[in-house]
């Protein structure tokens, strides 16, 4: 144990960066950059203690021993009656992976956000101490030690996302229809998000109880405590695991509750890039791979998990293909994108709780084959999760780069900026291709491992779920293609042609540019982190003694030495694979040809825009005018009914009453006589009558 | 005698005898006033920081007794005990008094009369709970009523007269059928000791001694049917929000902060106590009628124009989920009444604090005539903003630990029943209150900058304004982050009650 103690300053160094620009900025003066530099100096702290944490556990340094179990450690915090609530860290490869990006992209991002915001004066302090926070946030869920802990983490990136997606919610730069939009679209981030948290919170209560009073993590996925759990009453399990993925749907703006997500581009690019790379949306993901063991108890949830991600990332992809807006586009790939990691993680979990079963107390694995399949989602997933965060994080960034230098985000209005901002260009271009999956870029190796899985699991599986999942993987493989068109077509448009704007900047200063270089270098070689092996690395959790510790299957590692390699070795010998480099060439074609040689018109297909697909699809489904209707409906107008029974029935009664027991007059009037004295002595006199009479009636009654 | 026994009465007489000089500083010496008042509830404060330093199982070294009217059978005394229940309440009357005081230094219309009116509300709410003597608990009830009374008729709004007369009535009312209670309760008693003796230790254990279920239901509805109206609870409860709107900012953050919690105080300590039988029989209609409050008073915020008229209903709708966690009957649900009591006192009073500033500074409250103003008083608008989080409960801060805590317990109560469908209402009543605290935020703080007011001369809080605020936000903080900062007086009353029950 060396780092491993000092791991609680990682989410620490971030509030404190808070607190000190928060409320003592105003007197570091302007030149610190209204204190930008004490924040990107703490993230960049943050990220070589959690670097170091992480070299540790894996046993780079230290003793030079992987660690078998997670490292856990907790104070008691409070009593809830006779149940003990803890508050400490935990730390396993899972709470080390989202550490690492987390702070080492916003690391990026503020840095970023140097150049990007210094028009903004002394507004710069206050998003600055926004982000510090929201990084606390994000950092703080990465190590907590318990799901409520977790919970309360989970809320802050709620506020700050609601804070910073309202930066511009009052004395918006550009006028006040932004504003009122900035303020909506913050309205709406929150209501929506925390409707999936009272769920979460709800399946935290049916959890607590399930499980004896208990959310600590190595208590709750301990495998025996599951088993037993499991074996009085599995349904509660099930309806936890529902609830809490209700709040994984808000979190990650998971179909229905998506809708939150491209609104919250109203905030500056940069929350953008936080919100969808580093934080908030990969919550929920997280939340799901650290539930696994608890999910993966009952198929149908996993179903569940997977049929939601599956649809959300074809739903989305396809409100991207026409919508005009840069980051509108890129906020849809990301919808798509997590999809593809709920896809994969809940096409995992089905297979792994297929080949499980709860007998005698305990969990057994009864194929150890479709067990390994379920692994290989559970990593791909989180693969996924971390490749998405890079080049995610590299396109906002690129985007903002752009927006910044055009001063709009309308693509119609950009068109051959490759000459004049030529980094800018490059750089989104290896995000772009990233995304779109070509070959040995990051995104490649991780779509294609969630594909091959989906895969796997209808080929093993039979009845309605081998529909459902070759139902799923045909989605997949569409999306793919969508992806690679949607993207290139965003990239081809801005980048390539005519410019048909009104006025460019030119390149982005140094401070923005740089960290788009080395985010583009991670973009395009993450996925070769799997040529390390990570053999042993992906753990679940554990039981305390070695026969019960059948979840904590070490990934893929199952009796197979050098695993990453062999899921390279498969993923090139698969015919699948090849049908989708096929596919995302295809699409890129197609993109070039409407968008760049202009040899099809892509007003062909949608009648110009009057096709009724094509403007359903640009009011995103009508979906915003559901909300507003459900809102509306189930809100006000019951709140107007309840005023009304407030004000004509409740208030009218008791006027009405208190008349008949007066006399004379309303109570108004009475009232503004001042004649208190009347009511007084009425009062007084009722006191003095129901005493006597009490005391009476005792007497006679013999009680003294 | 003992340097102790005197802590408990010092609290009653030292705002007893602030309020009387107080009373005397008026024409030119209006200006001392306010430092009278100031200076005895400081020192009133000083005292209950005493208690809260002492560790909870030593309390009771500060009891206090003493004869009072001793004839014709009955039996009435001056006791004074703080226990685990009264502590916090105590602490926070104290602490609220200390900081409205402060709060309304610019008052400047009869300014003796408007300190001594709250060190006497101080005075009655002290009174209530420290009693331990059912006739001293009924005077000093009817005493913070008067004062309140008088505060909300002569310093009030517009509609003050009538305000303030349906308050008075209706507490009175209530208080009435509540004293027919006690009468009841205490004869019964006495028909077993021998002697009406009305200390609540008698009676309780003569009631507890021999129970006899239809007896104490029937006591137990005049009883809580009182102490509902004070909560308030629907449909009893059309008086705060008319009482709020009209009352100073003073007046509301009492009512609101720690009056209220009378009700739901006397519930547990009498009702609870002493009728556990009859808690049983009504537990169901507890249950109901906090449920009711909570998404009645939720929906109704929603469709308030007036700031504090939303926050008035707001505080309905969370003395339900006291009302619910008092109904669950259980340790969790008893601990967590009461932290929700006390934490819904510290927001509620910085929720009033926000809404009177609005008022004072921007010259209205009304919604619809705000909008934008974050830019203007930047200050003003992160306090309204940090209220309006606790009051949702944002974790990490008190309101959240109160919500979590009930919630908990009523699952507890729900689940063996198959009743979790219940569970719904609960997280509801969650939504809802995010969904209005947020569409107010956004119409008043947020969009484009109003025109409707003259936002020229709008000005962001003071100074004295923002310590104030300042301090309340702290207090929230810091007992959201460490609730057992609170939750340890509670422990072992809650055992108790839960135990009697």
């Amino acid at each position: 144990m060396m780092f491993m103690d000092y791991v609680w300053l990682v989410p620490l160094i971030p509030v404190l960066c808070f607190v000190i620009v928060g409320f003592l900025g105003n007197k570091m003066g302007p030149k610190a950059a209204e204190g930008g530099f004490l924040v990107i100096i703490g993230t960049a702290a943050s990220f070589v203690l959690s670097l170091l944490v992480t070299l540790e556990y894996v046993g780079f340094i230290g003793d030079g021993n992987l660690y078998p179990n997670a490292v856990e450690n907790h104070i008691d915090w409070f009593k809830i009656g006779i149940y003990q609530l803890t508050f400490g860290y935990y730390i396993d490869i899972l709470s080390c992976l989202m550490m690492l990006f987390a702070s080492f992209i916003s690391t990026m991002i503020f840095t970023y956000s140097l150049g990007y915001m210094h028009d903004q004066g002394p507004r710069q302090r206050r998003y600055f101490a926004e982000v510090a926070l929201f990084l606390t946030g994000m950092l703080g869920l990465a190590v907590s030690s318990n799901l409520l802990e977790m919970f309360i983490f989970w809320e802050i990136m709620g506020l700050c996302s609601y804070l910073l997606i309202g930066f511009w919610s009052f004395n918006h730069p550009e006028g006040d229809d932004k504003a009122d939009n900035a303020a909506s679209a913050a309205k709406k981030a929150f209501l929506v998000t925390r409707l999936g948290d009272v769920c979460l919170m709800g399946g935290l209560f049916v959890l607590f109880f399930a499980m004896g009073g208990h959310l600590e993590y190595n208590v709750v996925f301990n495998a025996d405590n599951l088993a037993a759990a499991y074996e009085n009453n599995s349904e509660m399990l099930t309806l936890a695991s529902l609830l809490i993925f209700g709040g994984v749907i808000g979190k990650s703006a998971q179909f229905p509750l998506l809708d939150w997500l491209p609104d919250a581009m109203a905030g500056p690019t940069t929350v953008s890039a936080l919100i969808h790379a580093a934080t908030m949306v990969k919550a929920g993901v997280y939340l799901v791979a650290r539930c696994f063991p608890l999910f993966a108890l009952d198929a149908n949830v996993m179903l569940f998990v997977a049929v939601i991600g599956g649809f959300t990332a074809f739903f989305a992809a396809s409100m991207a293909m026409n919508n005009m807006n840069i980051k509108k586009v890129l906020a849809y790939s990301t919808l798509s994108q997590l999809g593809y990691m709920f896809l994969s993680l809940g096409a995992g979990g089905y297979m792994m709780a297929c080949s499980i079963a709860v007998t005698g107390g305990q969990i057994v694995i009864e194929e150890p084959e479709l067990f390994a399949v379920g692994c290989l989602g559970y990593a791909a997933g989180c693969l996924h999760m971390v490749n998405h965060a890079f080049f995610k994080a590299l396109l906002f960034l690129c985007s903002g780069s752009v927006i910044h230098a055009n001063g709009t985000e309308d693509m119609r209005l950009m068109g051959g900026l490759h000459k004049k901002m030529p980094k800018t260009s490059i750089t989104m271009l290896i995000g772009t291709m990233s995304i779109a999956g070509f070959p040995f870029f990051a995104g490649f190796f991780s779509k294609d491992l969630v594909l091959d899985v989906v895969f796997e699991v209808f080929e093993e599986s039979c009845g309605t779920e081998e529909m459902i999942f070759i139902a799923l993987w045909i989605l997949g493989i569409v999306t793919a293609f969508m992806t690679a068109f949607y993207m290139f077509r965003m990239w081809f448009m801005t980048f390539m042609g005519e410019y048909r704007g009104h006025h460019c900047h030119g390149e982005s200063p140094k401070s923005m540019t740089v960290p788009l270089m080395i985010l583009s270098i991670f973009a395009f070689g993450a996925g070769f982190a799997l040529l390390l092996g990570w053999d042993g690395v992906f753990t679940f959790m554990g039981s305390e003694h070695s026969e019960g510790q059948i979840l904590q299957w070490i990934v893929g590692g199952w009796d197979r030495p050098n695993v990453g390699v062999h899921w390279l070795e498969e993923l090139f010998t698969n015919w699948k694979t090849y049908v989708t480099i096929v596919l995302v060439f295809v699409a890129v074609a197609i993109a070039y040809l409407m968008y760049v040689k202009k040899s099809i018109n892509p007003g062909k297909f949608s009648k110009d825009g009057q096709s009724v697909l094509y403007r359903t699809i640009s009011n995103r489904y009508y979906f915003p005018e559901l909300y507003n209707q459900f809102s509306w409906k189930l809100g006000y107008d019951v709140a107007r009914g309840v005023e009304f029974i407030d004000r004509q029935i409740i208030d009218g009664s008791v006027n009405g009453l208190s008349n008949a027991v007066v006399g004379s007059g309303d109570l108004m009037s009475k009232a503004q006589d001042g004649n208190l004295h009347t009511y007084a002595s009425v009062v007084l006199g009722g006191v003095v009558v129901l005493f006597v009479a009490a005391l009476a009636l005792f007497y006679y009654g013999g009680v003294f | 005698m003992d340097m102790n026994e005197m802590i408990l009465p010092m609290l009653i007489l030292l705002p007893l005898v602030g309020a009387f000089l107080t009373l005397l500083m008026g024409g030119k010496r209006a200006k001392l006033a306010k430092l009278v008042a100031l200076v005895f509830t400081v020192a009133t404060f000083a005292v209950s920081l005493l208690l809260m330093i002492t560790p909870v199982g030593e309390l009771d070294k500060f009891n206090f007794t003493a004869d009072w009217i001793s004839a014709g059978g009955l039996k009435m005394s001056f006791i004074f005990v703080v226990d685990g229940l009264s502590i916090l309440m105590v602490f926070l009357t104290a602490m609220l008094e200390v900081l409205v005081i402060a709060f309304s230094y610019k008052e400047s219309d009869r300014p003796n009369y408007f300190y001594a009116l709250l060190l006497a509300i101080e005075v009655g709410l002290m009174g209530v709970y420290l009693a331990a003597d059912y006739f001293l608990f009924y005077i000093m009830w009817e005493v913070s009523l008067i004062p309140m009374y008088f505060l909300i008729s002569w310093y009030g709004g517009p509609r003050r007269h009538y305000s303030a007369i349906k308050f008075f009535i209706y507490t009175h009312v209530a208080s009435l059928v509540m004293l027919i209670g006690i009468f009841l309760m205490v004869f019964q008693a006495a028909s077993i000791n021998g002697v009406a003796d009305f200390s609540f230790e008698a009676v309780k254990t003569a009631l507890n001694g021999s129970p006899d279920s239809l007896f104490q239901s029937l006591v137990f509805i005049l009883l809580f049917f009182g102490f509902a109206v004070k909560m308030p609870a629907v449909p009893f409860h059309t008086w705060l929000p008319d009482a709020h709107v009209e009352a100073p900012t003073a007046g509301s953050v009492l009512l609101a902060g720690v009056m209220l919690k009378m009700g739901s105080y006397g519930i547990i300590r009498v009702c609870l106590e002493a009728l556990p039988e009859g808690a049983k029989y009504w537990q169901y209609v507890m249950i109901g009628m906090g449920i009711l409050a909570m998404i009645y008073g939720a929906y109704a915020c929603i469709a308030q124009r007036d700031l504090k008229k939303m926050v008035a209903y707001s505080s309905i709708s969370h003395m339900g989920l006291v009302m619910v966690a008092m109904g669950t009957l259980s340790e969790i649900g008893i601990e967590f009444a009461i932290f929700q009591m006390f934490a819904h006192g510290l927001i509620s009073a910085m929720l009033f604090l926000v809404c009177g500033t609005a008022g004072h500074n921007f010259g209205t409250r009304e919604i619809p005539l705000m909008g934008g103003i974050a830019g203007k008083v930047p200050v003003y608008a992160s306090f309204m903003m940090f209220a309006f989080m606790a009051s949702l409960g944002l974790p990490g801060l008190i309101g959240f630990w109160g919500e979590f805590g009930i919630i908990a317990a009523f699952y507890q109560w729900i689940e063996p029943k198959d009743l979790i469908y219940l569970l719904v209402f609960c997280l509801l009543s969650l939504l809802l209150t995010a969904g209005y605290y947020l569409w107010a935020m956004q119409r008043t703080l947020f969009g484009r900058l109003t025109t409707k007011i003259d936002t020229d001369h709008i000005h962001d809080v003071d100074r004295v304004e923002a310590v104030v605020l300042g301090v309340l936000a702290f207090a929230i903080a810091i007992y959201g982050f460490w609730p057992d900062l609170a939750l340890s007086y509670l422990a072992d009353y809650s055992a108790y009650v839960g135990g009697l029950i």
